[in-house]
């Protein structure tokens, strides 16, 4: 069983494709759970605390805005504990709860830059892209315990073995 | 005088307990049962169980072991073409219920959205079709320098 970071972090299709294949995905949802269980928070529904924004220097620096550090100390402890992460590009606006470019920028990259398997698709918006992202995924859940155990390289999400693979085909084209 | 849209609710025993879980069950478009039917599906396995039956599905709270044991149950009436997720405030909760609030709440737009492509994701599990579609590549800059010298 694998912990794996979504992104839109509340997506009920990526939780609930995750859930399907026996592994647990790491949704926002607990983590708001958590903080309005919080019998110290005053006034519930307002849930960044003024000690979020400090959490929150953990993932950013200081002279990034209140905003964005407080949301990153609710999704920041979730990318830490992401064994790998699926990733939805190009949603339309509106799409993902956490009302921040800034913050959606930061998490993504954050994802990417951890040495972990990432799979990044496309939203789709038509049938046959759906069946392809559907499948793409299942295929990633699938093959994701031998990748986890693999201790391979995932820098941008490609695994190391892919790179050499992609560095032969790169020369090859420019042999052409 | 404006509405309090932030009320401090008064928060019952169970919605203190961190064992406590909420969970969304969402029928996609084709589901073949009812949202009563995985209501009274529920109600008939007899769990300690909050269950309320909502436009979209159903939502259920209780201690997480029932709760999972509860879902396998439902799922087996239709497992493609019922999905889950989790909540993070209670059913009937004033901060989030749209009963104390003007307008939808707030997690209604992703659901609205993700439910326009969920009967489609719904049928890619039910039978699994390998379909590759054709990545979109920019226009040719050869292409684009040979229409500039034309003109």
């Amino acid at each position: 069983m694998v912990e794996i970071a979504i992104y839109p972090p509340n997506s009920l299709i990526l939780a609930d494709l995750i859930e399907r294949k026996g592994h647990t995905p790491l949704a926002l949802q607990k983590q708001i759970r958590q903080k309005i269980k919080d019998p110290e928070i005053d006034s519930p529904p307002m849930n960044i605390t003024e000690d979020d924004p400090i959490k929150g220097l953990k993932y950013a620096a200081i002279e990034v805005p209140s905003g964005v550090r407080g949301r990153m100390s609710i999704i920041g402890p979730l990318i830490d504990a992401a064994e790998a992460a699926i990733i939805v590009d190009g949603a339309p606006f509106g799409f993902g709860c956490i009302g921040c470019a800034r913050t959606n920028e930061l998490s993504t990259f954050l994802l990417r830059d951890k040495n972990i398997p990432t799979l990044e698709v496309t939203y789709p918006t038509n049938r046959d892209e759906t069946f392809e992202m559907v499948n793409q995924i299942n295929d990633f859940l699938d093959s994701l315990d031998e990748l986890v155990k693999s201790d391979g390289d995932f820098k941008d999400g490609v695994p190391e073995e892919e790179k050499e693979n992609l560095e032969v085909v790169e020369k090859e084209l420019k042999e052409d | 005088m404006s509405e309090n849209l932030c009320p401090s609710p008064k928060l019952s025993k169970e919605d203190w307990d961190p064992d406590v879980v909420t969970r969304m069950i969402i029928l996609a478009p084709g589901a073949k049962v009812s949202e009563s039917e995985i209501v009274s599906e529920m109600h008939m396995l007899d769990l300690p169980l909050t269950i309320k039956n909502t436009c979209y599905g159903a939502m259920v709270s209780g201690k997480s072991k029932d709760v999972r044991e509860a879902l396998k149950a439902i799922r087996k009436l239709d497992p493609a073409h019922i999905f889950t997720k989790d909540r993070g405030f209670a059913p009937g909760d004033p901060r989030r219920c749209r009963g104390q609030r003007f307008g939808p709440r707030e997690g209604f737009h992703q659901m609205e959205k993700e439910y326009r492509i969920l009967g489609d994701v719904a049928d890619a599990l039910e039978k699994r079709k390998d379909i590759t579609v054709p990545k979109k590549h920019p226009v040719d800059i050869d292409l684009v320098k040979d229409i500039m010298n034309e003109s």
